[in-house]
């Protein structure tokens, strides 16, 4: 498949996901699963890094404008999607990445996915509470709701992954 | 040949004048183009950033335009489908609790009442005018984990909703109408952090007036502020709309208080109350046209201000 066709599908997919799946299920916990940081990390290494801000900016629209967050899911996206580049350099191999791979966890290894994503993540997720909450005084919530949400988010991530890698393999 | 020279190295050094201011807005023009190239990404990332966050600010204050939120068309009709798919799943839950509401009303009805004394018959009441109609809507898209929470209702301008109008559903309230278009609104929910709705707690002597604030962390549990704590508050006494702004009628549960704390160095109790309604499960809720506010806008409107 043409991987421009295969990550426009993944954008749909990923949107009406969030949208109409994770944005509705109410955990309680101050618990927000978020599934759309997992797109960005999957797009291609190749990709540079004002085209990749673009493709966040348009992605967290689509989920602000689903979610009634004006701009908090853009914030985020654009935030990750700038530190990205930044991230993979510090922990890429030091002749810099096959251009033939993906940054998925069958192909880079399932502890650099983990590292890496899990960094990222954790960035997103925090600067999203910290603009939500807006309040220093409550720090310790923020932080709660970063690291609840964030880990269940990391492990939606694994379990979608395992999707994807498992569809690919059957090719 | 001296006088020449000097002339020629007038025009010389006129012309060095003129080509140096060039060379430094050229280096000028070259360092600004340098810089914007080095920190091209950043510029891009900051412009992008103000972009979101200026949304964000400005739509929190006040909504300026619907196309941004679940109020445009598209957004409103992919959640449309999936409404269609899912509001079955409490269909049976739902059908009791109309059930029991219809039964309450019912027993309230005069003509299904026994008639005690067969003389009079009542004809037309003038001691009592209709002040509030209802308007019924369904809830199609909701959250209750943001510090923020907005539901949006199947219903807008079309059916007369305005900005500024109370919801709630049977258990309790709900919260105000932030944005109403053409067949869509927004509801500003009691699990915002600045909703302020008026509210009375019931105790023994007297009703005690506060203010609804939530706290952005279980949609169960919200707090009344501005109880002045030289008053005795009982727990799981009612707390009930005041009905003072016009938003809500008077006496629409709001929930129950589970908790009263003093607040340090003010004569005031922090309460915590325990909502009526679970606002995980809210599918029908009613919105409410006063049809006296216009009358109560404009005597307020006369109040002098105070400079």
């Amino acid at each position: 498949m043409n991987i421009v066709y295969k990550h426009i599908i993944r954008f749909v997919v990923f949107a009406f996901l969030q949208a109409l799946v994770f944005n509705q299920l109410n955990i309680g916990f101050g618990i927000h699963l978020m599934i759309q940081p997992l797109f960005i990390m999957l797009l291609p290494f190749e990709l540079a890094v004002i085209p990749l801000m673009g493709i966040a900016f348009l992605m967290g629209l689509v989920i602000d404008i689903f979610s009634n967050t004006f701009g908090l899911n853009t914030s985020a996206l654009v935030l990750m999607a700038y530190l990205r580049p930044i991230v993979f350099k510090f922990y890429g191999p030091r002749e810099g990445y096959d251009p033939l791979k993906e940054p998925t966890s069958q192909d880079m290894g399932s502890n650099w996915f983990a590292l890496v994503y899990g960094l990222l993540l954790g960035l997103h997720t925090f600067w999203f509470f910290l603009l939500e909450i807006f309040e220093l005084g409550r720090f310790g919530f923020i932080l709660q709701k970063t690291i609840l949400s964030g880990g269940l988010s990391f492990l939606l991530a694994l379990l979608i992954q395992s999707f994807i890698l498992n569809s690919k393999q059957k090719k | 040949m001296v006088e020449k020279s000097s002339l020629n190295e007038g025009t010389h050094s006129h012309s060095t004048e003129k080509k140096s201011g060039r060379i430094t807005t050229f280096v000028f023009m070259r360092n600004l183009i340098a810089f914007l190239q080095r920190f091209r990404i950043f510029l891009v990332f900051a412009v992008l950033q103000i972009l979101a966050l200026s949304w964000y600010v400005t739509y929190l204050s006040f909504p300026r335009n619907q196309y941004l939120t679940t109020n445009n068309n598209i957004a409103i009709q992919v959640l449309e489908w999936e409404h269609d798919l899912t509001k079955h799943f409490n269909l049976s839950k739902n059908n009791t609790q109309l059930q029991w509401e219809n039964i309450y009303w019912r027993k309230r009805q005069p003509k299904f009442m026994y008639q005690l004394s067969r003389g009079k018959v009542k004809i037309n009441d003038t001691i009592f005018e209709q002040q509030y109609t209802y308007i019924p809507a369904e809830v199609i898209n909701s959250s209750i984990d943001r510090s923020n929470n907005y539901f949006t209702l199947n219903v807008g301008r079309a059916q007369g909703i305005k900005r500024g109008m109370g919801v709630f559903c049977q258990e309790g309230v709900v919260g105000v109408i932030h944005y109403a278009s053409a067949h869509y609104s927004l509801v500003k929910t009691v699990l915002t952090e600045d909703i302020n709705i008026d509210v009375n707690i019931h105790s023994k002597k007297s009703d005690l007036p506060g203010f609804i604030k939530w706290d952005g962390k279980n949609a169960r549990y919200g707090t009344v502020t501005g109880i002045n704590n030289d008053l005795r508050i009982k727990k799981w006494s009612k707390v009930v709309t005041r009905g003072g702004s016009g938003i809500f009628p008077k006496g629409i549960p709001v929930g129950k208080v589970s908790h009263t704390e003093p607040i340090e160095g003010q004569a005031l109790w922090k309460v915590d109350i325990l909502f009526a309604a679970d606002y995980r499960r809210l599918q029908r809720v009613y919105v409410i046209k006063n049809l006296h506010i216009a009358e109560q806008t404009a005597l307020e409107a006369r109040i002098p201000e105070e400079d």
